[in-house]
């Protein structure tokens, strides 16, 4: 047996083992679904793999015997509200949203700001939507539209089980009621998905067509119908190859999905952007800058101008009042 | 940014392994040396292992002219060997961390002459923890040089470099504080639990339930855009950034202090409660300590210190702080960040000098440093100085002010107000826990970890701020 400890602040190695052991035991046990929603997050990959192989076990049992309980205790302490869940439209529903919808040909009134009544903007998306949201912030005029940006880190349309975003726009508008939307969405799609019970794979056209569906379900929501504009604005181009391929193909769902759902606009910035030819540095007003980050996909803050001035393009449709910053 | 990060489950899986293999073969120095040293490439190497030679690069380099120095009866020999081994750590630093931005700056004066763009704009990714092992190295080879640490053996020197709680975000270690450890095999029945594991779980609070929740609901929104925002939302994106800042730095280094500890090995103490300083200079002896140190030790005191007289301590001062604010990156808000502090700190000086039976209240004292911070604060957080001096002008504006909560004004108020708690009152609460069954400190840790992912929510912990310097 081991001696016992004279300073009142030591332990034996082994004890200590036990109280890690035990304290990990218990966080995984009544935090199983964070685990598994940690594991959905990853990159697909060995470790994605073992952490879910863990997970998903563990969180049946944990939820069979109750074990979500404190954590729901916890979340409602922290006003954590569920950002996924299961039977949504988002993951399963018909691709008949995607018909071209007839009233969108008609002319939009949207409300136009003036100096008593700003336009609330709201950016949100990926991490993408954080610089290009800045940028937008400092480009619109500030008496005339108030904008808040919300990036969601590692978040997609193609990974539900992780984060909803069908879920995160009924939750967003009802809070905020914005009167136009910016999405940036689209960096983190590489997974395959579930289109009428069969799993298909980005190279595969039956994936472009189950992502339009799932972007269209989102347009919907964010723009209540058409009750405000959605500018929706897909990657641009990737250094990486296969990254850009799965980056096209976002952009032709994209595409179908905005022709069809009221209110909804395509932003292009995968084909205008240097003519659609990946490049590390872009001219913006005369000066070359390092317009993307080391990863090769998203943009730095200076970069970030180039997609923002797009989305002003692309909102000055839509509001007189940015025609002339459009254009200038 | 998993691994490198502590509150991931890749690192609880990583660590639980590295505790055990780490302690069944401390008793073997020959198997325990390797076996931490590859747990700390391991452990830096996840996210791109090119980043693992640089380390390794780092280590042969300054090892090679640290024994040249210890050998080498020439004076010269000695001084020339010192000022290789600086300037290969101060190029890898500059390479990595300033040339980026020397180029495109250079790239603009030439372009605003008419003589066009002719640079290439480079991409220099920069590896995660380079500033903190790059002072290790140089401090370790002067320290070699001054005679205050004997010339370690390679392995040695690489653990001293490479140990995984320091490695990424400090606290900037000295040799003389972990080459003797490593030398003594720790005892297992002695492991400082108490502290180890109290450090762990209140920096993952720190992270999550401060740091994180401010950086969410007020600092960012503000800083984002400061003109949408009332004077009562500006000021408490201000305070609000001086806790989540503390919060968040303070809070990783204690998850690596006590991490650390877990293993048996103690490093130095790098926050000392920094809110409640009465001057500048007190301020600097409580925050980030083992940098301020370090720009004492190698950079304040070598340049004179407070040697040559009134107006070469206050050129010593200024230009010990502007570089500590360009350490801190390529960016001229952090070079005002160094100087406001550099100048509030002369400023201080000055007074004592000139004011000798002068003395202002405690109160007072604290409040005026206090506020030059949370100033500086303001520069080092804004991307750029134009956000910085809207920042200021705004903090007079009117305006409704939603963003001004109650919670959010505790959590300000709460960080600043427990550092006022006496530390022996802390020793009796890690003293209290260890004395617990094993069971209940499990259960107990177990379940504020769950608190303290539930405050994160789903979006998950940030990467901490601290990771891109």
């Amino acid at each position: 047996m081991e001696p016992r400890s004279r300073n009142p602040l030591t332990m034996p190695a082994g004890s200590v083992l036990g109280v890690i052991m035990i304290a990990l035991t218990v966080a995984a046990l009544f935090n199983s679904e964070a685990i598994v929603r940690a594991g959905e997050s990853m990159q697909p990959g060995h470790t994605r793999d073992v952490v879910l192989s863990v997970g998903r076990p563990l969180d049946d049992v944990a939820g069979a015997i109750g074990l979500h309980l404190p954590r729901k205790g916890f979340d409602l302490a922290f006003g954590q509200e569920s950002k996924t869940a299961t039977g949504t439209e988002l993951e399963q529903g018909s691709t008949a949203i995607l018909r071209a919808n007839r009233r969108k040909r008609r002319a939009p009134g949207f409300i136009q700001p003036t100096q008593q009544d700003e336009v609330n903007v709201f950016v949100t998306g990926d991490s993408q939507a954080q610089f290009v949201g800045e940028i937008l912030t400092d480009l619109l005029p500030s008496d005339l539209f108030d904008v808040s940006v919300v990036a969601r880190n590692a978040t997609g349309l193609t990974n539900p089980e992780f984060f909803n975003w069908e879920i995160n726009a009924q939750q967003e508008i009802a809070a905020r009621n914005p009167d136009a939307v910016v999405m940036v969405m689209g960096g983190n799609d590489g997974f395959n998905v579930l289109h009428e019970g069969t799993v298909y794979g980005p190279d595969d056209p039956n994936w472009q067509l189950e992502y339009a569906r799932r972007a269209a379900v989102v347009m919907r929501e964010l723009g209540s119908n058409g009750k405000r504009p959605v500018y929706w604005v897909p990657p641009p181009t990737a250094r990486d190859p296969k990254f850009n391929e799965i980056y096209a193909t976002q952009n032709k769902a994209v595409e179908q999905a905005a022709a069809a759902v009221d209110g909804a606009r395509y932003v292009d910035i995968y084909n205008t952007i240097n003519q659609g030819r990946y490049s590390d540095e872009l001219k913006i007003d005369g000066r070359r800058v390092l317009a993307r980050q080391s990863d090769g996909v998203h943009f730095s803050r200076e970069g970030a101008v180039v997609p923002a001035r797009l989305i002003l393009r692309a909102m000055a449709k839509d509001y007189r009042v940015l025609r002339a910053d459009a254009s200038g | 940014m998993p691994a490198v990060s502590f509150p991931t489950i890749e690192f609880a899986a990583f660590f639980v392994v590295v505790f055990v293999l780490s302690w069944a073969l401390m008793p073997h120095p020959r198997a325990w040396r390797p076996f931490i040293l590859l747990a700390s490439y391991v452990f830096y190497g996840w996210l791109d292992w090119r980043w693992v030679l640089l380390l390794v690069g780092s280590t042969l380099v300054n090892t090679f002219a640290s024994h040249v120095i210890a050998r080498s009866p020439s004076q010269a020999t000695r001084k020339r060997a010192l000022i290789a081994a600086v300037t290969f750590d101060l190029a890898l630093l500059g390479v990595f961390k300033y040339l980026g931005f020397f180029v495109s700056e250079v790239d603009d004066a030439l372009d605003s002459i008419g003589l066009g763009s002719p640079l290439p704009l480079l991409q220099i990714v920069l590896p995660i923890g380079i500033s903190f092992f790059t002072f290790q190295a140089i401090s370790y080879v002067v320290d070699v040089y001054r005679g205050e640490t004997r010339a370690a053996p390679l392995g040695d020197v690489a653990i001293l470099q490479a140990f995984f709680p320091h490695l990424v975000a400090g606290p900037i270690v000295r040799a003389n504080e972990l080459l003797p450890q490593l030398r003594t095999p720790r005892d297992p029945r002695e492991v400082l639990a108490g502290p180890g594991l109290f450090l762990i779980v209140g920096g993952l609070i720190k992270k999550t339930v401060v740091a994180d929740e401010l950086a969410r609901n007020v600092v960012d929104p503000v800083f984002n855009d400061p003109s949408a925002h009332s004077g009562l939302e500006t000021l408490l994106a201000i305070y609000g950034f001086a806790a989540q800042i503390y919060c968040d730095f303070s809070g990783y280094t204690d998850m690596a202090i006590g991490l650390a500890l877990l293993l048996g090995f103690q490093l130095p103490q790098n926050f000392n409660r920094p809110y409640l300083a009465l001057s500048l200079q007190d301020f600097w002896r409580r925050w980030h300590m083992t940098l301020s140190r370090w720009l004492r030790d190698y950079l304040y005191i070598p340049l004179g210190g407070n040697r040559g007289g009134p107006r070469r301590t206050i050129r010593n001062l200024m230009l010990t702080m502007l570089l500590g604010g360009l350490w801190h990156g390529a960016a001229w808000t952090f070079v005002i960040w160094g100087g406001i502090h550099g100048g509030a700190m002369s400023i201080e000086r000055w007074t004592r000098e000139h004011f000798r039976g002068f003395h202002i209240p405690a109160w007072l004292a604290w409040l005026i440093t206090f506020h030059v911070v949370c100033l500086a604060w303001i520069f080092f957080r804004s991307p750029d100085l134009s956000t910085a001096f809207d920042m200021i002008g705004q903090v007079f504006a009117g305006g409704p002010s939603p963003l001004v909560t109650l919670p959010m004004v505790f959590l300000v108020v709460a960080t600043v107000g427990l550092q006022a708690v006496p530390g022996d009152f802390w020793e009796r609460a890690e003293a209290w826990l260890v004395a617990r069954p094993v069971v209940a400190q499990g259960v107990a840790i177990g379940l504020l970890m769950v608190a303290a992912d539930a405050a994160v929510g789903q979006e998950g912990v940030a990467p901490f701020i601290y990771f891109q310097f």
